[in-house]
């Protein structure tokens, strides 16, 4: 099941996280007083996905150590943490995408297929007029539209 | 588990280091630190303190490079329950330190060392190390024989290499030791337990399990002291033994003891050589240590013991071992691995350690993220053990992760920040701040993060630590914050500052936030402007420093327009205009606030502000400079919340810029309903030593001097010097709109007044004419009513300007040596002048009102008498004479009766008077024609000086200004010299002249006519001036301008012929001539017409006189003829020379008394194109026909 995706700028700013689990989907804005008690898990996606760029930015900067390919725009496994196996794709534009999933079998191609989607989700949301490049997308429709490719991921394949 | 821990650490003898009696921390660590730089003691170099005993066991010991390596461990550490498993988590030996001087007894130093020693009961060696001696105690004899080793004070030098000496003793006397031990262990039946065997019931099988199993773990010990023994071949052969034994047995632990025993004897076999091969070997060793670990893992004792620490520590090691980036994800594998297994360590300590190495390892491998993320766990783990101390740690672990959550202090980013470029996007570098505002984005783990800073802070009891973490939570997480833990955060704030002293400073800002807003420009009164030192007019090339930015000549330079420079003068105060805003919902006092100088040759004043809940406000910084050179204002010294902290401008520009981006939450001034943000450069600010300094005030009053339009008067202004240097040079210019409106600037009066010292004043007289309205102008006057407009009028600039560029240095004198001085060493430009702009106020109200001109003509015909001016007496020159007799005899009579004003031209010009004052005006002409200059003016002062026309307010009068005089002069009066004369008749053109240059020459002579036309009015006691009506009267002249100007070719007269009446009438037509050229009835009157030629040329003319009744009939012809001739009346022919008189006489006989009218008129034949021209006729055969004035004759009756 995926529990978290995410989207990253290509300075390594969020722009859209968001949590499939159950009752913590507002984190972003946070009482000081009461982190803990609101978002606990959230705060635990935003950790392993700010963890995660570690590696992406690692790959981004040393593309021919980590072997990957030109074009090629799936990092595939980041990296396995606790019970969470996260995902990496990577635009042109050096924007990232995050997948975090408790499934401990995923297949590449499920991966590719969701980050395929994503991607054109991504790309309409982005050139909507009415967002500024840089911002945190905010569009309900995207958000929409993120979950159904969620909710389809691993099915397309038969997974 | 151990923190540090490495595949080598089984290597290392661990030596506790303890302090004696008295010693300061500070000089504790101080020793400590000597002694550490031995941790590697080579065997080559304790071979002399070495003496083989018996046979070593240690056969393949390398004398030439093995080494033995110490690990000191400072204050000493409890006995680990491990220690029989690991023989290096024995302490082997025991360091004391001692510091004579603060403990005088050595005896007793002797005693304390050796009761401390009796706790470490695995030591085999026991040294206390007493330093700097005095002499009484180097010679005391009783601690001889004891573990006791003075170090005779020395430099530092000596005492090193002494105390090296004694660290390879007690590496020769460990060796020894070692040996001593092994031959024991290996003959002896030592039991080697860990607190993985059960204690607590030995059933008869385990016993005799743990007999079977003795050999093995025996061996493996063996190897373990060959190892810090330093010979790692004895090691790994003891080593392989137990290998074999601990499988046989099946005893795990100790097996996977052993591996990685092997390995690290292994390692210290190549020496720290890696190569692929070797690393792939100690990957595949220590993957089985791991497994075999795991395997050793026993249900039963799990609650108690486990091999679990174990096992993360291998796995710990291992990641040590490869930790490189190019096997970064092995690594993070086995990290991860760790980190998974650590959540069920039960030791908290434990847990802590792993989370700490691996936070370091993620560091190492360049993954900060992540370091970060388990640096944060190491800090719970702190917070969770409830004390200071663990508080203190977990602020100090919590401060490291700030770098990679992008929110750490400002103290410890330092001043020369190398490290603020950072790779993030492919190579590419960005600079700090940037990606700062980028990363700054992930607010929900920043917040997070200096949340627990400031808890753990509070908890430690660092109060600065506490209020630097909730400024920095507050200035950048304040949108995100509810008003409730705002306030929360505020208070946070004071509480700390009530617990610091007065005057901390804080690196970090809280609030407000403070951002440049303007500098405000010098007022006009304090311009600088920079010399041009090559130009006497040094003013002239110089770019002015204000009030105008943009400036057409300025635009060739193109850093010109986006740095702004500014001059300070040392002395003379400066503003500086800062915004504040407070978008938090608490109000925030700034105690004061003040401009922070790091140049440090500015003064700068405090200002103590208020800032209600989510407000803006612009403030005044103000300061004075000292010195002189350039002025640095980075930002603003803050004291708020009871710490002084530096605000600078360039971080929430950057801060708003990210804002504008989306990159920031929210830009704090617009949340508070600030203005939109202009981009405030910081201009270049250089302070230049001090200059003069003018202070301008108009006499009565600095208001706007209200003018009629046309209004002339005096302007009284004073300049005094306020500066402390005085001005030795001046120079008044003008600039601005309306600059003819000052007549004259009595420059001569402050050139005199030079050099002006400080505190002299000079008063300067200028002269201004208002100058006129234009239509809307008078337009908007008239809708808006008079208050309004002349406040509009004030603030159009329309006003002129007077600018006063002043100096101190002059040129040629005054500080001449100065200048001499500077100038050759430095070439540096003198020191800057000043402009002075006295902004002219003049308020032009409007005055007399020109309604229109008309150009109107009269015609009263003259009278025939003997008196009218004749050719002859003007020729003789007593024009004057007879002009001046005639107007003494009647002043009021202003026409010539015997000349008539036959075609006078009166320009009449409406005037009204919209004021509410009275007008009076009058008409005068300036006429400075040399030849007949007296003969006019003294006409021009009789016909219109005196009288002045009255207008009063809201009405309208009418001005006549007689433009016959100027018939005259203004044609050919140069060649005709005095030949004309006032009657009209003048000299004629020059036929030569073509008729474009006559009508050029008739413009400029028009122009100068009217220039010479002078309307002034009077208004009250001090307001006169003059009305500009020139554009009005060229219009009114200029449809009938040849007429005005131009005399018709030919002149005709008539007057009454004296030489032919006779000798006996001569009293009679005297007296007739003079009371009044009365002609009486049925008398034979002689007449004469004269005809004059105005041109240059001879005109043949057909001349005929008529003569006419009252009625106008012809009374000459026909059947009812009154009057009776003599001679001939029509169609004289003649030819008239130029610019001469024909006389043709004739006499009348009048049958009725009555009126007459005389009229002559001629043919003129072939005439030529100037007389054409002026006949206004264009075929060439058509006569041209002239025509004379009317001449009046009166008959009277018969006496």
């Amino acid at each position: 099941m995926i529990v978290c995706v995410a989207v990253v700028g290509h300075q390594n700013n969020p722009l859209y996280i968001q949590s499939f689990t159950k009752g913590d989907d507002s984190l972003l804005r946070i009482s000081i007083l009461n982190v803990e008690g609101c978002s606990y898990h959230s705060l635990k996606r935003h950790h392993i996905v700010h963890c995660s760029l570690d590696v992406v930015d690692e790959r981004v900067n040393n593309p021919k150590k980590s072997g990957l390919i030109i074009n090629e725009t799936f990092l595939g496994l980041l990296n396995p943490t606790e019970n969470y196996k996260v995902y990496g794709y990577l635009t042109n534009t050096k924007v990232k995408f995050i997948l975090v999933t408790t499934d401990l079998e995923v297949r590449d191609v499920d991966a590719r297929v969701f980050f395929g989607r994503f991607h054109t989700a991504y790309v309409d949301a982005v050139s909507n007029p009415f967002h500024i490049p840089g911002k945190k997308i905010t569009s309900r429709k995207f958000a929409e539209r993120v979950s159904t490719i969620v909710k389809s991921f691993g099915l397309s394949s038969g997974g | 588990m151990e923190p540090d821990a490495s595949i080598e650490t089984s290597s290392m003898i661990r030596v506790a280091v303890i302090p004696i009696s008295d010693v300061t921390p500070l000089l504790f660590r101080d020793y400590a630190a000597m002694l550490i730089r031995h941790h590697t003691v080579s065997l080559s170099s304790i071979s002399s303190f070495y003496t083989e005993h018996q046979k070593s066991p240690f056969a393949h010991q390398p004398w030439e490079s093995g080494s033995l390596r110490f690990k000191f461990i400072l204050g000493g550490s409890p006995p680990s329950p491990w220690e029989d498993f690991q023989s290096n988590r024995k302490i082997l030996a025991v360091i004391g330190i001692c510091h004579c001087p603060s403990a005088p007894d050595l005896r007793s130093v002797a005693d304390q060392f050796t009761a401390a020693s009796k706790t470490y009961s695995s030591s085999l060696v026991q040294r206390c190390f007493a330093f700097c001696p005095v002499d009484s105690q180097l010679e005391d004899e009783s601690v001889k024989g004891s573990n006791l080793i003075l170090f005779p004070p020395a430099d530092r030098q000596t005492q090193e290499f002494h105390l090296q000496t004694m660290v390879q003793d007690i590496a020769a006397s460990l060796l020894m030791e070692f040996e001593k031990w092994v031959l024991q262990a290996e003959s002896g039946g030592t039991v080697f337990k860990t607190p993985l065997d059960s204690q607590a019931s030995l059933s008869s099988e385990e016993v005799i399990k743990a007999k079977k199993r003795r050999l093995g773990r025996a061996q493996k010990t063996i190897g373990d002291y060959c190892l810090l023994a330093g010979s790692p071949v004895d090691a790994n052969a003891h080593y392989s033994t137990s290998l074999e034994l601990t499988r046989l047995t099946a005893d795990f632990f100790w097996y996977a003891g052993a591996m990685e025993g092997s390995v690290c004897a292994l390692l210290m076999d190549r020496m720290g050589h890696k190569d692929p091969v070797l690393e792939d070997e100690v990957k595949y060793r220590y993957n089985s240590v791991i497994l075999h670990y795991r395997k050793s893992f026993i249900q039963d004792n799990a609650q108690r013991v486990s091999p679990l620490s174990f096992e993360l520590e291998a796995t710990l090691k291992l990641a040590r071992f490869l930790c490189r980036r190019e096997l970064a994800s092995d690594v993070v594998e086995l990290l991860t691995a760790t980190a998974d297994g650590a959540t069920s360590l039960i030791d908290a300590s434990d847990k802590l350690v792993v989370y700490v190495e691996i936070a370091r390892l993620f560091g190492e491998l360049g993954y900060h993220r992540k370091a970060a993320f388990f640096s944060r766990q190491v800090a719970q783990l702190y917070l969770q053990q409830d004390n200071k101390f663990a508080a203190i740690s977990a602020m100090q672990v919590l401060a490291m992760t700030t770098k990679a959550y992008r929110v750490q202090s400002r103290a410890s980013i330092g001043p020369s920040n190398d490290a603020g470029q950072t790779h993030a996007d492919g190579g590419k570098v960005h600079h700090h701040s940037i990606v700062s505002l980028f990363e700054s984005q992930w607010s929900t783990l920043q917040m997070v993060v200096l949340r627990e800073i400031l808890l753990s802070a509070v908890r430690a009891g660092d109060p600065l630590a506490a209020w630097s973490a909730a400024a920095r939570l507050l200035r950048s997480y304040y949108p995100l914050i509810t008003p409730a833990g705002q306030n929360g955060l505020f208070g946070a704030l004071v509480n700390s500052a009530e617990r610091l002293p007065l005057g901390t400073r804080c690196s970090d800002p809280a609030l407000p936030f403070v951002r440049l807003h303007s500098f405000p420009l010098h007022s006009s009164q304090m311009d600088i402007v920079k010399r041009n030192p090559a130009r006497e007019d040094w003013w002239a090339g110089a770019a002015p420093s204000g009030p105008f930015i943009y400036t057409p000549f300025s635009k060739g330079e193109p850093n010109n327009s986006n740095k702004q420079e500014l001059t300070w003068v040392v002395g003379e105060p400066v503003q500086v205009l800062v915004e504040l805003a407070n978008p938090c919902g608490f109000e925030v006092m700034v105690e004061s606030i003040y401009l922070s100088v790091h140049s440090g040759n500015l003064d700068a004043f405090p200002v103590s502000v208020s800032l209600p809940p989510n407000s803006s406000k612009v403030i005044t910084l103000s300061g004075i400079p000292t010195n002189e050179g350039l002025v640095s204002i980075p930002g603003c010294i803050v004291h708020c919340f009871g710490v002084i902290t530096e605000h600078f401008f360039k971080e929430v520009d950057g801060l708003i810029i990210g804002a504008t981006q989306g990159l920031v939450l929210s830009d704090p001034f617009r949340s508070c309903g600030a203005a939109k943000f202009k981009n405030v450069l910081l201009p270049s600010i250089t302070v230049v030593p001090s200059l003069p300094l003018l202070v301008s005030h108009i006499a009565g009053g600095d208001g706007s001097v209200m003018l009629y339009e046309g209004e002339i008067r005096d302007v009284w202004i004073s300049l005094a010097n306020a500066g402390t240097v005085p001005v030795e040079q001046a120079h008044i210019s003008l600039s601005g709109k309306n600059q003819d409106s000052v007549v004259t600037v009595a420059s001569e009066t402050l050139r005199s007044a030079l050099p002006l010292k400080p505190g002299a004043e000079v008063t300067i007289r200028v002269t201004l004419k208002a100058w006129q309205l234009s239509k809307t102008d008078s337009d908007a006057a008239a809708s808006k009513g008079m208050p309004g407009s002349s406040v509009r009028q004030a603030k159009d600039g329309s006003s002129p300007l007077l600018l006063i560029h002043y100096a101190e240095c002059a040129d040629v004198k005054g500080n001449k040596n100065l200048c001499l001085a500077r100038e050759p060493e430095t070439v540096s430009a003198p020191p800057p002048g000043r402009r002075l702009v006295i902004p002219l106020n003049i308020c032009v109200l409007q005055g007399l009102s020109f309604v229109k001109a008309r150009l109107l003509s009269m015609e009263i015909p003259a009278r025939i008498g003997e008196a009218c001016s004749t050719q002859a007496q003007l020729e003789r020159g007593n024009t004057e004479q007879v002009n001046g007799s005639e107007r003494h005899a009647d002043r009021l009579v202003k026409i010539d009766p015997n000349r008539g004003s036959w075609g006078l031209r009166l320009l009449e010009l409406e005037l009204y008077n919209p004021t509410d004052v009275v007008f009076e005006t009058s008409v005068s002409v300036d006429m400075e024609n040399t030849s007949n200059q007296e003969n006019l003016s003294d006409n021009i002062s009789a016909e219109h000086g005196e009288p002045k026309t009255r207008i009063d307010r809201d009405y309208t009068a009418r001005v006549l200004i007689p433009l016959e005089n100027f018939k005259l002069p203004v044609l050919d009066g140069s060649i005709l010299g005095n030949s004309f004369q006032n009657n009209g008749t003048s000299g004629s053109r020059n036929n030569s002249f073509s008729e474009k240059n006559i009508k050029a020459e008739l413009n400029a002579s028009i122009k100068n006519l009217i220039s010479k036309i002078k309307v002034r009015w009077q208004s009250g006691r001090n307001s006169s001036g003059e009305l500009d009506i020139k554009d009005a009267i060229q219009a009114a002249l200029q449809a009938s301008v040849m007429d005005v100007l131009l005399p018709d070719p030919l002149t005709f007269g008539f007057r009454l012929a004296k030489a032919s009446s006779g000798d006996i009438n001569v009293d009679r037509e005297v007296k007739s001539c003079v009371s009044g050229d009365s002609i009486i009835a049925h008398e034979m009157t002689a007449m004469e017409v004269l005809v004059r030629n105005n041109t240059k040329e001879a005109i043949r003319i057909n001349l005929s006189i008529a003569c006419k009744d009252v009625a106008g009939e012809n009374c000459m012809e026909g059947d009812k003829a009154t009057v009776l001739w003599e001679g001939v009346l029509s169609g004289i022919s003649m030819e008239v020379p130029p610019l001469e008189e024909v006389k043709h006489a004739f006499s009348l006989y009048f049958l009725i008394p009555g009126e007459y009218t005389m009229l002559a008129a001629a043919m003129i034949y072939d005439a030529n194109e100037v007389l054409r021209a002026r006949a206004r006729s264009d075929a060439l055969d058509e006569p041209i026909f002239c025509r004379g004035p009317p001449y009046h004759v009166r008959v009277s009756g018969t006496r």
